[in-house]
Order: structure tokens, then sequence, then C-alpha cells
């Protein structure tokens, strides 16, 4: 039975926090990258074109059942098949988040856009503004403001994915854990503290997605 | 562009195929067990979110908020690596060396408390989209909170959380892919253990996204009749 | 100067518009009236193109909407429309939804968009409330503010959907007020009501519709007296205290 011993984490606290920064990095790449992906298809989603309309929804389908880890091990072997060469891990996971989390932003952003009644549309267009001009300044901006709850949320989500990029090798926080383990096997400590780490992250987050909510609500 | 050679038999000839096969029933167990388990613990902590003792409350909301804030590759490293340390170094070897299929159930505790918590989100949130008014009406007619529980509440709560529900379950089988990290048998592991043999990784990866694509869509017709005889018209806005 | 030739609609298998046919003059004040689902707000709603129809054509001062070359958006910048539901846009102020449409659509200055716009706000007897937002208004002002929102397009006609419908009973009368000074300055306006008030006074033509078709049409105050079909009489003993 082990005892609780907290060095081990202190030595090896350099290693781990460039893990910590690697988790941050792919994060913001999944989130920017997947958020403007997401927008688009997003989009597409909504079009009466059935060219555009029919390809974005068995994107977003498609991506949406199935596990993550078969995305990040599909572009693994993908991408250096098309570029005709090894390009590493980390690009290789990039590509596979941006990919999977735009799916789940389309979702978000067309259900925002959907939400807004119908009247608010009509309305716009009774005054002579087109189209475009009335997602402009009416449907998107209203919009924008009822998404952005699950847009906080699913960057959470984005957040605690990358710990899935383990898989692939990639030295994530997660995975630089599990070296140290490898080396100095005190499992207990290491895999709490990653614990702990994450949970402060990504309650903090919550909780101030919530209090914006709530801000918003009485803002009305 | 592609300097490739696709090799999609590897998916079916012997024993890969076998070993395809077996990953697959490995999932459906992992991901219908874990499944009954999640739901049991959601619906429990679920309630207790909401009940007016405050003591039982702020556990039930620190568990939910708990769980779903650790990634669940974090929480099963957990319980497959640091857990089993805590324990006497005899019960630790038995675990490791000795039971079968350890991995196996360590992934059902890991996969149903993580799922739990997010459950009990959902039950909270369908129990409190009831309008207060449906309780007043029963109890004003003279039901007792029971009868008011078994008639109105109840009913009206398993229509409203089918689809979120349903939601939950698919993502259980999803994250059953998880388990590959600890050498559970399923259906990813096989086709990376595939990948292993034949050095044909996008085939192999190909085929397990087919396998979880068949369960999706099985699982969603199968929702979708359970939803169609339970339908009360009017009830719930198909806003999706 | 609306003409309404042959005009059917379908949902699907469901007819809710049957073979409209109508002209309405310049400076008319027409009133549609009749049960829900007559098809009323579905016709006003196909005057200014915002729904479609299968059969028929409406021609507005000689454009056909049926015409693919016929520009819709321009159209209706000539049409302006008051929503049952008001409509206003709720993340701005009574004055920036007043002024949002001349200022993308005409490219009015601010300054020059402002002042028509605090102008029509006193038009409509609400100049103080032209920097509050939607949420913080009574049902009456705010649709007194689409009225204004409506006018400052300076459109040629005015559409009016069941305007009075989601109102409390004491501001029915505030935004009646507006529409009959609108009437009286010699707009021409078609408006599904049934304030039967309102159509007394200032109706030049009421149109009663039932099941998609237009069942009576009367130019004078006998309608409400004596109406000519069996199906009116029905209508007008159930609304009519």
């Amino acid at each position: 039975m082990a005892i609780f011993d907290y060095k081990v984490i202190v030595d090896n606290l350099p290693f781990l926090m460039r893990g910590l920064i690697t988790t941050f990095q792919l994060a913001l790449i999944g989130i920017s990258g997947g958020l403007a992906l997401g927008i688009l298809v997003g989009m597409a989603r909504l079009s009466s074109r059935p060219y555009i309309y029919y390809p974005a929804t068995l994107f977003v389908n498609f991506l949406r059942s199935i596990p993550l880890i078969l995305v990040i091990f599909w572009f693994y072997f993908l991408v250096p098949i098309i570029a005709g060469r090894p390009l590493g891990d980390f690009l290789s996971a990039s590509v596979a988040f941006i990919v999977f989390e735009a799916s789940y932003f389309a979702e978000i952003i067309r259900a925002g856009i959907q939400s807004i009644p119908k009247g608010q549309m009509q309305a716009a267009l009774s005054t002579g503004l087109d189209y475009k001009q009335t997602m402009r300044h009416i449907i998107i901006p209203q919009a924008l403001r009822n998404m952005i709850p699950s847009l906080l949320t699913q960057s959470v989500i984005i957040f605690q994915d990358t710990s899935l990029a383990y898989v692939i090798g990639l030295k994530e926080f997660l995975r630089s854990a599990s070296v140290v383990d490898a080396r100095e096997v005190r499992s207990l400590e290491l895999y709490t503290f990653v614990g702990i780490v994450y949970f402060i992250f990504c309650f903090t987050m919550s909780y101030f997605t919530k209090k914006w909510e709530a801000k918003k609500g009485m803002a009305r | 562009m592609l300097a490739y050679e696709f090799r999609w038999s590897v998916l079916w000839e012997q024993p890969y195929g076998l070993w395809m096969l077996q990953g697959i029933w490995t999932t459906i167990k992992l991901g219908l067990i874990s499944w009954v388990f999640a739901l049991l613990l959601g619906i429990i902590v679920g309630t207790c979110r909401i009940t007016p003792w405050k003591p039982l409350r702020f556990l039930a909301t620190a568990y939910t908020e708990f769980f779903r804030d650790i990634p669940l590759l974090v929480q099963l490293f957990f319980w497959y690596f640091a857990a089993p340390r805590v324990l006497p170094s005899a019960m630790e070897s038995y675990l490791y060396r000795q039971l079968p299929q350890a991995e196996f159930w360590i992934t059902v505790i890991a996969l149903s408390i993580y799922t739990s918590s997010r459950v009990a989100e959902q039950i909270r949130s369908g129990l409190q989209s009831i309008p207060q008014d449906q309780f007043h009406a029963a109890l004003s007619t003279g039901l007792t909170y029971l009868q008011m529980y078994r008639y109105v509440t109840i009913p009206l709560a398993i229509r409203i959380m089918i689809p979120p529900l349903t939601t939950e379950f698919l993502t259980i089988f999803k994250n059953t892919s998880l388990a590959m990290t600890v050498g559970v048998l399923e259906t990813t592991f096989m086709s990376q253990q595939i990948e292993a043999y034949t050095f044909r990784g996008l085939e192999a990866t190909t085929g397990a996204c087919l396998v979880y694509l068949a369960i999706t869509m099985l699982v969603v017709s199968g929702m979708g009749l359970v939803e169609k005889k339970l339908a009360i018209p009017g009830l719930i806005a198909r806003g999706r | 100067m609306i003409e309404i030739r042959n005009v059917s609609k379908w949902y699907g298998n469901f007819k809710v518009l049957d073979n409209i046919n109508e002209v309405i003059q310049r400076n008319q004040v027409v009133v549609i009236c009749g049960p829900s689902g007559s098809g009323k707000s579905t016709l006003c709603k196909c005057l200014n193109g915002l729904e479609d129809f299968q059969q028929g054509d409406i021609i507005i001062d000689g454009v056909s909407l049926k015409d693919p070359n016929t520009n819709l958006y321009k159209l209706r910048q000539k049409i302006g429309m008051v929503f049952q539901k008001f409509e206003l846009y709720p993340h701005m102020t009574a004055l920036e939804n007043i002024t949002l449409a001349p200022i993308k659509v005409k490219k009015m200055s601010r300054q020059e968009a402002e002042k028509k716009a605090m102008t029509l706000l006193e038009r409509v007897g609400i100049p103080d409330q032209a920097h509050k937002y939607p949420g913080n208004l009574s049902g009456g002002q705010q649709q007194r503010v689409a009225i204004a929102r409506a006018l400052a397009m300076e459109p040629e006609i005015m559409l009016f959907d069941e305007p009075t419908s989601a109102l409390d009973p004491e501001m029915i009368k505030e935004v009646l007020d507006v529409m009959i000074d609108l009437a009286k300055s010699g707009m021409t306006m078609v408006v599904v009501t049934h304030e039967m008030g309102f159509a007394k006074e200032v109706a030049d033509e009421i149109i009663f519709m039932d099941q998609g078709r237009i069942v009576e049409r009367a130019t004078d105050k006998t309608f409400f007296s004596n109406p000519k079909t069996e199906r009116a009489r029905e209508f007008l003993n159930k609304i009519l205290i």
C-alpha cells in the first residue's frame, strides 16, 4: 500500500507543466479551428440548396456517431499519406480535433439560428432589408447571445477531450503524467494530481459560464 | 497523390474478422452493462439534486460537478492505475493478476460513474421542466403525493427525458472506445491490433467507424419507435 | 393599386387560400375579418411576398409578384407591415428599431434617420420612449413603435396582421387611435382584425373570409347590422355583444 507522497509531482513539475501547455495549445486550436469550420458547416445546414445541405448534414451526422479516438487514429494514418511524409502527432491531432469538434459546433450554431422566431425575419424583411442584412443585423446578433453558453460548454468539453490525444503518444498533460508514472510508479499521486488540475480548470470555466448566463438573463 | 494500396479484406480475412467480431461483442457488453449502472446511479443522484434536504442536495451537486469536470480518460486511469494502489498489496495483486477481465470491470466502474453524473443532470433538468401547475392540479383533485408521482410526474418525466437519455446512451457506446487504453479487447482496440499486424491503419480504423455508425443507427431507430409509441401529441416541441 | 387575381395556396394537401379575387384602390382602407384558420393572415403575408402562393397572381402598382424579374426587396420598401406579436428587435432600442432600415436600405445618414424617427415617435405618441428597449415597453407602446418602424420607410401601402390581438384590453385603444389617424391621412391600408369599432369608423370595404374563401364583401355599414350571408351572420353574432 502506498503512502501519498507528493514529492514526485514537485520533482517532475516542469515536465508535467510542459504537457499542460501542450494541452492548452491543442485545446485552443480545436476551439478556434472547430468554431471557424463549425460556423461554415452550421450555415450550410441551413441552406435550401441540396448540394450544400446534404454534404453538411452527412458530415455532421457521421462525425457525431463515432468516438473521437477513432477520428484521432484516422487522421493519424491519413494525414501522412496525403502529405506523402510523416507530419508529427501534434499536427494529426490538431486536424482531428478541428474536424471533430466542428461537427458539434455546427449543431450549436444551427440550433441557435433556428431558435430565433420566424417573425423576426419577417418583420425585418417587411421593412425592406434583404436576407443578408437581416441575418447580419437581426438574426445573428440575437442567435449569438443565445449560443454563448453552449459554445462555452463545448469549449470545456474540448479541453477535456485533448486527453484522448494520449492514444497517439502526444505529450499532452495526461500522457506526460503516465510517462512519469512509468518511471516512478507513483500512480496514485500523479493521477490524482491530473484529476485535480483538470477539475480546477473545468469547474472554473463552467462556473463563469453559469454566471454569464444568469447575468445575460437579467439584462433583457 | 495517394501512393497507398487499399486492402479492405483485412476486415474480414481470418483471424482479423474474428477479432473484429469479438471486439464488437465486447463493446456491446461494455456499453449495456455500464448503462444499467449509470442509469440507476444517475436516477438516484438526479432526484437527490432536487430534494428539499440541503445536505443531500449539496452532496449530489458535488458528485455531478466533480465527475463532469474531469475527463473520462483521466477517471479511467485513476480507477485502473491509481485506486488499486490504495488497497492492501494482497488485494492489489489479486486484482491485477487473478481477477479475470479486471480491466473490463474497472472500465465498467469508471464509465458508469462518469455517465451517471451526466444522467443525473438530464434527470434533474427533466424533472424541473414539468410545470408546477401540473402538480398543483393533481393535488387539488385530492391525489396524495405518491399518487401524483405515479400517475402524473413519472409518466411526464419519462417522455421528456427520452431524447436526452438516448443521446447519453449513444455517448456511452462511443466512450467504450477509451477502454482500449487499458487493454480491453473492444472494437477500437481490435482495429488497432489489426493495424499492428497488417499496417493497414486506414482500412482498420474505417471498419471500426462503420461499427459505431451501425450501433448509432440501430439505437436511434429503435428509440424512435419507442418515442412514437409513448408520444403524447403536442407535449414536446420537437425543436431538433 | 393592389390586384389579387385567382390566388390559391396550399400547405401540402390543405388549401388555405381558395381562388381569391380582389381589387384594392389607392387610399382605401380594407378590413379583413373572419374566424381563425380562414386564411386572412396568410393572405396578408402574400401581399408583400413573405408567403408564396401556387396559383394566381398579385399585382401591386403594375408589378406582378409572380414575375421572376420582380425585386421583392425593393417592393417591400413600398409596403409596410405590422405584426400581431409586434416583432420588435429585442436587442435594439425603439429608436434603433425604427432607424435600421432607413440607414441600411435607403442609405440615410444617422442624424437624418433619427430626426425622422423622432417625428414618427411623436406621431404615434411616445417620443419619450425612444431610448428604451422593447423589454421595458408595454405591449401598446411596442406596437406603436412597430407602426413607426413600418412608417419609417415611407410606404404607400400598410398591412396590419391582427395588430391588437396580442394586447391587453386597455392598450387596444391607443393603437387603434394611431391606425385611425393613419387611415384619415389617406394611407392605403389592409387590416386583418376583429375590432369592428375600427372597421365601422374608417373602413371603405369589409371582406369576410371563411375557410380560404371570400364569403362576403360589404362597402357600407349595413354589414354589421345585416350581413347578407349566413356564415357572416353567425360570425358577427359570436363576436359582437
